[in-house]
């Protein structure tokens, strides 16, 4: 058995008592829903982006956002508090347990969310237009998505220094990355002394490559775009846990 | 050579010096009492002993291995009762060791957890909530947990912080039966009593440096084993040390001011080095 597997499954058994509880599921798709109901049901209705309807263009969008949102999250937000009040990442760093093992399972972990987050999104998307298309790109681009804003929230929960630092994170970058980088509107729309900063941000592969087709060049490129991100966050996480001292 | 070796250990925080030159070492199969007042040093040299820091300077090893560069050695060997309850509140007690036994790979984990909580008498709350249980409840699991891997050396941060009395005299028991099962453990207290009640030695800390090292029976017997208490008008009161009880007597008779005798505590050893009290 792998080290990992212990911190995975502490998050899961947390995971699953806090599904339990009446308002989880509704927090965590409450925002993605409005945004479904209000920009693709209300003022986006017979809008075309690119020859799809708008509602088909924002669904893959939504997934996208809500997999960050969750995955980064849930993986920034239990980690400050684990460090910092409840002390119980102590106890990972205290076992005979590699910083790569502490690592991946609170990766996994974030994924697990993320994936499950966005999957509530895929269903209301298909009840509302059932030829809303999901293929084989599709769950790649969302698992390597998953990954990538997991391992950004380890390295965020690393380095802030109060919950409050989390928020603050958030509100600099989960959410101007969600509403610039492409989810409610294509990025050509976007004015081009801005291109620059929107080529920055991590959703804005995702959001090409989740509409895309791994076949095509394009999307091939955007999704090793998403994996290089991914390595980045990954080793500069594992840096963080290797070096983490009180 | 003792199971834990510290020589000239150096630790600041932002210009605070935490531990300053601290040189000691424990015995194997000893209750080692690390005594101090809040700030004294004693959560860092644990927290430096548990790797979850590392010292600025000096040397520490726990059976030979070296606490910087053998980390993951280290971990395998001790277990850790920290000053915080670090339990997961959300998960039950059975889930909470079940996690720490995967992590330290103990072998048949689900026996030796149920006779764990048997050991700590919480095996009628394994289905429980963590956060439901009382503070002494959750103090016990602590142990529990740390002693599932069978740790050669315990570590035990301020292990009866916020307990009542009977609850910490429990405790002492099972603290007691660990080191009689052969194991090393290290405690750091601020409570006199306990020190005293549990410690085979004693490391008398205050201002990061240590200021008296041997049984609680010879710190208080070089420094006199009676103690008056003389009743100053000012509301102050002045300690005399005696080594017996009769020069204690006699001293009382000469007193203008209200005194009283009692046999001297670690206390009485903390004043008399530093004219400061340990417990606030």
């Amino acid at each position: 058995m792998s080290s990992w597997y212990p911190i995975f499954l502490r998050d899961m058994l947390l995971f699953k008592r806090r599904l339990l509880r009446l308002g989880y599921l509704f927090s965590a798709m409450v925002v993605p829903v409005i945004y479904l109901v209000t920009f693709g049901l209300g003022l986006g209705r017979g809008f075309y982006v690119g020859g799809v309807d708008y509602l088909g263009f924002l669904i893959p969008g939504l997934v996208a956002m809500s997999s960050m949102n969750n995955s980064y999250t849930w993986v920034a937000t239990s980690l400050n508090l684990n460090r910092l009040y409840f002390k119980t990442f102590q106890v990972f760093i205290q076992a005979p347990v590699s910083p790569f093992d502490i690592m991946l399972g609170n990766v996994l972990a974030g994924m697990v969310k993320g994936i499950f987050a966005s999957s509530l999104i895929v269903l209301v998307g298909l009840l509302i237009r059932s030829d809303f298309g999901i293929g084989f790109t599709f769950f790649v681009v969302l698992i390597l998505n998953s990954f990538m804003f997991s391992c950004l929230g380890v390295i965020t929960g690393m380095i802030t220094k109060s919950h409050e630092d989390t928020a603050t994170y958030s509100n600099f970058f989960i959410m101007p990355m969600a509403f610039f980088s492409g989810t409610f509107f294509p990025i050509e729309k976007i004015p081009m002394f801005l291109k620059p900063l929107i080529y920055l941000m991590p959703l804005t592969y995702t959001n090409l490559a989740i509409r895309g087709d791994l076949r095509e060049l394009k999307t091939m490129l955007n999704t090793g775009v998403i994996f290089l991100f991914s390595l980045i966050f990954f080793v500069i996480g594992l840096k963080l846990i290797a070096n983490y001292k009180e | 050579m003792g199971i834990i070796e510290i020589i000239d250990l150096k630790k600041t925080y932002e210009r605070v010096t935490a531990v300053d030159g601290l040189t000691l070492t424990v015995e194997r199969g000893e209750i080692f009492g690390l005594l101090g007042p809040n700030g004294a040093g004693k959560t860092t040299t644990i927290k430096i002993l548990s790797c979850l820091t590392v010292p600025d300077s000096g040397i520490c090893r726990i059976e030979g291995l070296d606490v910087v560069k053998e980390r993951y050695a280290i971990k395998r060997i001790i277990g850790v009762v920290p000053q915080e309850n670090n339990l997961d509140r959300e998960l039950t007690c059975y889930e909470n060791l079940k996690i720490y036994a995967m992590l330290h790979r103990v072998e048949d984990y689900e026996r030796k957890i149920l006779n764990s909580l048997k050991t700590v008498e919480l095996l009628d709350k394994k289905g429980t909530l963590v956060s439901k249980l009382s503070g002494g409840m959750q103090r016990r699991l602590l142990i529990a947990r740390a002693m599932l891997p069978s740790p050669k050396i315990l570590f035990l941060d301020e292990p009866s912080v916020g307990l009542d009395a009977h609850v910490r005299r429990q405790l002492w028991e099972l603290i007691r039966g660990i080191a009689w099962e052969g194991r090393t453990v290290i405690l750091t207290t601020h409570y006199i009593e306990e020190a005293e009640a549990l410690s085979n030695r004693v490391a008398i800390m205050n201002k990061g440096r240590l200021i008296a090292l041997d049984t609680p029976f010879r710190l208080k017997r070089e420094l006199g084993a009676y103690v008056v208490e003389e009743q100053m008008g000012n509301g102050k009161v002045r300690y005399h040390m005696f080594h017996s009880k009769g020069e204690a007597h006699e001293f009382a008779r000469g007193c203008a001011c209200q005194v009283t005798i009692r046999e001297s505590n670690l206390e009485d050893v903390f004043i008399r080095l530093t004219g400061e009290r340990i417990e606030s």
